[in-house]
């Protein structure tokens, strides 16, 4: 080996400290192995020069040499030398700073691209400020660096020093140890450390010491949000802190700590709101994530929307006030909290309310929101009321009246129960010809005054006209007067319209029949007095002063009071004392449980009598005498007739004298009692009931209903709070469909004329095709059946996609393996010790003693005398149909299977379930109709069906017409479970009508062919049978559920037992005539399909 | 298998044996009859035709027949005294009760050859001496019975009136008293225990519902010792609750169960407490349900 060193260099060597030299020598000979011998030279020289820069450099010259082997091995010549360079360059500013370099050059080179080399010596040089404290700093920094580079960026390590730096110019110290925490902590915060180094970045500035806290609460508090979301989280960091926070660490804590809690999926919200008071009132954030961890203790998520609504809005009027809300530290915020977190939302009370109004009226009610029933605009508007229209019971969404959950769900359950008094007490039973039970029949009397008073009137303008012109046409009526005609088409109506103020008297009828129901409550119900009376009271607190009102509304007021059941020390007009008697009287009446809503109308009349004779004008404050009304005494007829001749002599004194004093209004509604809209539902009844009965009667047009519509004093009220004012048609058609009627047609002339039956032509049909069957149907008016009248084709489904089965199954996967476990528990109950065998396991005791008995007889014994466990043969056979009709493809209501978290179970077993629950739960969550619930539940009972070896057939049904009846195989009762099935099942789709009838008795045909003990049809259907044809003279309904209840005592007498089940929630007014004492069931839910189905079929054949 | 209506004595142990076809009803049972059921049961039990009582778990089908035993046995019960021998031209209509159930087979009710000390002996099952004894044998819900067990009601229950036994190899002819009488639920959804319509129309079947609200506020009363106010109040409690049937209620609450909570009310468990245990937990074990059916007894109860 040659040796490269000039003898100047050695020289030059030799004045610097004999370490040096050393260190040369003990590695020249290993660089030889990686330079060239003349850039050997040139690495010689520059260590001599490093060490020339100072009087102490040359230590960094001796660490220089030590290194160079090692760094020689990464480098390529070039950037070797612009490294050592860099050395040099350190050197010149301090020694300790060069040495720190290249002790850490070794390992940094590897992992560092060389041309980043300069950049990253001078990072380290920027931190050196001259003193002894920055070069300590710097040196640090050096000795950091190869983790820092192995684990980051080089770009973030860049960031990373200035940040350092930037601190080092507030405290030499904090730096320090904020380099070694960064090493520690960056390298594990991933991508989120950009944003973490631009919002401690931005603390330097304002607050540096929290960078080191920061430093050290990131990677403990980082981990409890969520990783999508770390990025956004520090952002809002950054953001607070270039505004000037001060506390970023304990945000960063608190911070953490709020989104820990916060469900997965929903730290992405809490930030949205965050990121929206940044905008505007940046001081605020802190504090709201400080208290969200309460906050989400007491509300849930989407209340917490509420709550922080509340607060912006304090923020935009008064900052301070905003904060502190944020804070919980003021009232408002504690208050809204306390009202949020007792308040009660319908749907998850809905379940127990239906079954309670059920079981209270014993009818098919169900419980809906009053949101549903605004949204149909039939008359109802006011979405915080409650209300009832006969079948169903509306109840506001939401209760936070009160601070207490259990005092919520009570105020829910008086006013159900008010509403289902409605139909338990028969509000809207008003028959005007019943008579009345505690009162005097006055109506009667009165309609016929009535009467009398419009045909003279009518007579008078028809004698008026013929005088007038006797040859101009016939007599005109009269412009709408009270008892116009069309107002006789409910009972109610026709009570109301005897009346020339139809308001008051409504009112008046609304108020006497809210206190006679709630007397009958309060002895019917004791258990409800308590919640009834705090809701009275709390009703009590809003009334309007007596003393404020005029004179009609005053007396009105102080029935409202009365019917409170608040009866002391009430404001009475001193000048109309026994006006106010007379009407406590009247009340009083009809609190008693003899009273009936016909003794209702009469005591509204009478009230009317007495309170329209009055003038209706304020009166003054000191006529008012409190007086105790709760025992006025006894209502008597005469004294009534007497104070009502008094009344009509006064007025007959004061006519034409004055005003009528200020116009009626009606008084301020009672909140708890809802909208009480008798007539209304009397209307759609007999709407409903014209449309069942087609033909009897001529059914209403939609300009009658109209007219009616326009005459009501129910609607008066509405359209006076300015909704529905101009739009009466479109009210009217939303009636007519709520009612069932059909559409105008638009063939002229025919509107609802009787549709034609054109199919009741035509004889007989023949089976012509192959696979075709003819069948009777049932006629039950002639009662006798119609031969030969359907004709039925079998077909073959389709074949689809076999993925539609499989999904199912994994769907359902949970549900899955419940039911088959609930199938394979009936194999166990198959094996049934026998007795008497021949052989067995063992000797059958009382068969033996009987047989000894028999030969001390000398009676020749049995000789069977074992027994054994023997396999009781399973001997079922099913055909399941489904129905295909078109109303399948109605897409089911998902609002109500919102998830949400309210309802998770604390237990960790319960949890999971129930987290699986919902996700499938969410995978449903999309577009799904009736059909495809049958087809899941049908892939489920496969499954579960094959696993018992039952023989079953699947088919659907559908069709048009009686020539038509569509049987589709899906899975023929003898054909073997294969994959052509699964595929079938996807093709399952909705089509046409139902004839039940017809595809009952194929069915029926396909299980008498089996040969099993107990032979099984199960009809799953989704509404009434119908399809065209499927009716007589617009009998419509009854001819088809009569025929389907003959089809099914048909299969009975075969000795097959029919079961019906059907979604629909209506059914159980037809079931009961079409299944007549066979079995049924009406699923509610409709969810539940594919959980009840198997379920249904396994405790049948059990 | 037999429901001992049982006296209470005061220096006797507390019970009384009877040999089955012995057993007289010999106070009378509390029964309230709501339609035209006691002279249906007369006039079948006169003309010899079986009766099949049709209608829910608990309301009075069993006591009815026990009613109808004692009335139809009146004049006995009134006249004869205690050891006293029966008189001339008394009935007496004694009351074998058989509560069916999966294992019962024929020679259960038949009877049987028995070992003893001397070689064997025949032994007389219920059936057997209710027919011979001229007794109203009543099979309490005759569906769960063995199949077989059809094949002894058919000769009994048609003009025939005989009891074929195979083993002995005779056949009894009924005592003119005699009457069958079976109960048979409608409810059972399932279709394997179903009652044959050969053997159904064999009988003529009387149908019992819960009685009215007023009826059964009576008997509640009656029965369990409860105030009217009380009575009436749970009486209407099991008309609400039987609206829910149908809407996940198998069956609704039986007068039965009406009268438990009425008895748990007069040792002075609370109303609301008594209908829980008594009528709630009892009904459902579906936690919405129940909260459902709890919120209407809140409701009726203070």
């Amino acid at each position: 080996m040659t040796n490269p060193v000039s003898g100047d260099f050695l020289a030059e060597l030799g004045k610097l400290p004999p370490a040096v030299t050393e260190a040369y020598e003990a590695v020249a000979a290993a660089m030889g192995d990686s330079f060239s011998d003349e850039e050997l030279a040139l690495w010689a020289k520059e260590g001599v020069s490093i060490g020339a820069q100072t009087v102490r450099s040359w230590e960094s010259a001796v660490e220089y040499y030590r290194v160079s082997p090692e760094v020689a091995r990464s480098l390529a010549f070039a950037s070797f030398m612009q490294w050592a360079r860099c050395g040099t360059y350190l050197s010149q500013d301090s020694p300790t700073l060069a040495v720190a370099f290249f002790k850490a050059s070794p390992s940094i080179v590897t992992n560092l691209r060389p041309q980043y080399i300069p950049r990253w010596a001078g990072l380290g040089r920027s931190l050196y400020k001259g003193t002894w404290k920055s070069s300590t700093l710097a040196a640090r920094f050096f000795e950091v660096s190869p983790d820092l580079v192995r684990n980051l960026p080089f770009w973030d390590v860049e960031v990373f020093a200035s940040l350092i730096e930037a601190l080092s110019y507030k405290s030499y110290d904090v730096a320090a140890e904020c380099l070694v925490l960064g090493r520690d902590v960056l390298p594990g915060m991933g991508r989120e450390r950009e944003a973490f180094l631009s919002m401690s970045r931005a603390l330097t500035d304002s607050s540096w010491r929290e960078v080191k806290s920061c430093l050290e609460m990131a990677p403990r508090a980082l981990q409890h949000v969520e990783e999508g979301q770390t990025g956004r989280f520090l952002r809002l960091g950054e953001k607070l802190a270039k505004m000037g926070l001060r506390d970023t660490s304990r945000f960063l804590y608190d911070g953490a700590q709020a989104l820990a809690h916060v469900s997965a999926g929903s730290q992405g919200h809490i930030l949205d709101l965050c990121e929206g008071l940044l905008a505007t009132t940046p001081d605020a954030v802190p504090p709201f994530l400080k208290s969200l961890d309460p906050v989400l203790n007491r509300i849930t998520l989407p209340q917490l929307d509420q709550w922080y609504e509340h607060g912006v809005q304090l923020l935009n009027d008064n900052p301070e006030s905003g904060i502190a809300f944020f804070k919980i530290e003021s009232n408002t915020s504690e208050a809204l909290l306390e009202t949020l977190s007792s308040s009660l939302e319908l749907e998850r009370v809905k379940g127990i309310m239906r079954l309670y109004t059920r079981a209270l009226s014993g009818a098919n009610i169900e419980v809906l929101s009053t949101a549903e029933l605004v949204r149909k605009q039939i008359g109802w508007v006011d979405q915080d009321t409650a209300s009832t229209d006969g079948t169903k019971v509306y109840l506001p969404p939401m209760v936070d009246n009160y601070n207490d959950k259990a005092q919520n769900f009570a105020w829910f359950k008086v006013v159900a129960t008010h509403q289902v008094s409605h139909l338990e007490f028969g509000s809207f039973q008003f028959d005007f010809t019943t008579p009345a039970n505690v009162f005097d029949d006055r109506r009667f009397a009165m309609e016929e005054a009535i009467q009398a008073r419009m045909e003279a009137i009518r007579t008078a303008t028809a004698e008026h006209f013929r005088l007038q012109d006797a040859d101009v046409g016939p007599a005109v009526e009269p412009a709408d007067g009270p008892g116009g005609t069309m107002r006789v088409f409910t009972d109610i109506g026709r009570f109301l319209s005897l009346f020339e103020d139809r308001r008051m008297v409504f009112d008046l009828f609304s108020v006497l029949e809210d206190c006679r129901l709630d007397y009958r409550i309060k002895t019917e119900y004791p258990g409800i007095r308590r919640p009834a009376l705090d809701v009275q009271d709390s009703a009590l607190a809003y009334r309007p002063r007596i003393e404020e009102l005029p004179l009609q509304e005053a007396l009105i007021e102080l029935l409202v009071r009365m019917s409170l059941d608040r009866f002391d020390g009430l404001p009475v007009p001193q000048e109309y004392r026994e006006e106010a008697l007379m009407l406590a009287r009247i009340m009083h009446r009809l609190r008693t449980v003899r009273a009936s809503i016909e003794d209702t109308g009469e005591a509204a009349l009478r009230a009317y009598e007495i309170i329209s004779r009055l003038q209706n004008e304020q009166q003054p404050e000191d006529e008012y005498q409190p007086e105790d009304l709760d025992d006025p005494g006894e209502f008597s007829e005469e004294e009534y007739e007497a104070l009502l001749d008094k009344l009509q002599a006064a007025m007959n004194d004061q006519q034409g004298e004055q005003g009528d004093g200020d116009p009626y209004e009606s008084p301020e509604p009672v909140e708890y009692r809802g909208d009480f809209k008798p007539e209304m539902v009397q209307l759609l009844t007999k709407l409903q009931m014209d449309q069942s009965q087609m033909g009897d009667a001529e059914p209403m047009t939609q300009e009658e209903l109209e007219q009616l519509l326009q005459d009501s004093a129910e609607l008066e009220l509405d359209a006076q709070e300015g909704d529905v004012d101009q739009s009466m048609a479109m009210f009217a058609q939303n009636i007519m469909k709520e009612a069932g009627v059909p559409p105008p047609s638009n063939d002229p002339g025919r509107g609802y004329g009787p549709i034609l039956h054109d199919d009741d032509a035509g004889g007989e049909l023949e089976a012509l095709e192959p696979k075709t069957y003819v069948y009777d149907e049932w006629d039950f008016r002639a009662n006798d059946y119609k031969p030969r009248w359907c004709v039925v084709k079998e077909k073959v489904l389709d074949e689809g996609d076999h993925n539609f089965y499989n999904d199912s199954l994994r769907n359902y996967a949970s549900l899955l393996a419940h039911i088959k476990r609930q199938f394979e528990l009936i194999m166990p109950e198959t094996w049934r010790k026998t007795y008497r065998l021949i052989d067995g396991e063992d000797i059958d005791l009382n068969a033996a003693l009987e047989a000894w008995a028999d030969l001390r007889m000398n009676v020749p014994p049995d000789e069977k005398i074992y027994w054994r466990r023997n396999r009781v043969q399973r001997n079922v056979a099913v055909v399941f149909l489904l129905d295909m009709s078109a109303s399948t493809a109605e897409a089911i209501d998902e609002g109500r299977h919102s998830v949400d978290d309210r309802d998770a179970p604390d237990d960790p077993v319960e949890y999971m379930v129930w987290l699986r629950r919902r996700r499938e739960g969410l995978v449903r969550r999309h577009y799904k109709r009736i059909i495809d619930l049958e087809r899941e539940s049908c892939a489920l009972l496969i499954n579960a069906l094959e696993s018992i070896g039952d023989t079953y057939g699947i088919y659907g049904f559908s069709g048009y017409g009686r020539e038509n009846v569509e049987f589709y195989v899906i899975k023929d009762i003898e054909e073997q479970f294969n994959d052509k099935i699964k595929r079938r099942i996807d093709k399952v789709t909705p089509l046409h009508a139902t004839r039940m009838g017809s595809a009952i008795r194929h069915a029926i045909t396909k299980l008498e062919n089996q040969d099993a003990a107990t032979k099984i049809l199960f009809l799953i259907s989704d509404g009434r049978p119908q399809d065209r044809g499927y009716s007589r003279e617009g009998v419509e309904k009854e001819y088809a559920v009569h025929d389907t209840h003959q089809a099914l005592l048909e299969a009975r007498r075969k000795e097959i037992n029919p079961f019906c089940l059907t979604v629909d929630k209506a059914g159980h007014d037809y079931l009961k005539t079409m299944c007549g004492d066979l079995n049924y069931e009406v699923l509610d839910d409709i969810w539940a399909l594919p959980e009840r189905l198997p379920m249904l079929y396994r405790s049948l054949t059990m | 298998m037999v429901e001992a209506n049982v006296e209470m004595l005061e220096d006797e142990p507390q019970y009384k044996e009877f040999a089955i076809e012995e057993f007289l009803v010999r106070s009378e049972p509390y029964y309230r009859a709501v339609g035209d059921e006691l002279e249906l049961f007369e006039a079948a039990y006169e003309q010899h035709i079986p009766v099949l009582l049709k209608g829910p778990t608990g309301c009075g089908k069993t006591r009815f027949v026990e009613y109808m035993a004692w009335k139809l046995g009146r004049p006995i019960t009134t006249v004869r005294q205690e050891g006293q021998d029966m008189g001339e031209g008394e009935v007496r209509v004694p009351l074998v009760t058989i509560a069916c159930h999966e294992d019962l087979t024929a020679s259960d009710l038949v009877g049987r050859y028995l070992l003893d000390a001397q070689g064997t002996r025949w032994i007389d099952g219920p059936m057997t001496r209710a027919v011979k004894a001229g007794a109203i044998l009543y099979l309490d819900e005759v569906v769960e019975a063995r199949k077989d067990t059809t094949v002894l009601i058919h000769p009994l229950t048609d003009h025939r009136r005989i009891l074929p036994v195979e083993k002995t190899g005779n056949i009894i002819e009924a005592d003119d008293r005699f009457l069958l009488c079976i109960s048979y639920n409608p409810h059972y959804q399932s279709a394997l225990k179903d009652l044959k319509h050969s053997t159904r129309q064999r009988f003529i079947s009387i149908e019992f519902d819960y009685p009215p609200v007023d009826v059964e506020a009576e008997i509640v009363a009656k029965e369990s010792g409860c105030s009217d106010e009380e009575a009436h109040a749970l009486a209407r409690l099991g008309d609400k609750i039987r609206n829910l049937r149908e809407h996940g209620l198998a069956e609704g609450a039986s007068t039965r169960l009406l009268i438990y909570a009425g008895r748990l009310m007069t040792q002075g468990i609370s109303a609301r407490r008594a209908c829980q245990v008594a009528i709630v937990w009892t009904l459902s074990d579906e936690a919405e349900l129940q909260r459902s059916i709890e919120e209407v007894v809140y409701s009726i109860f203070e």
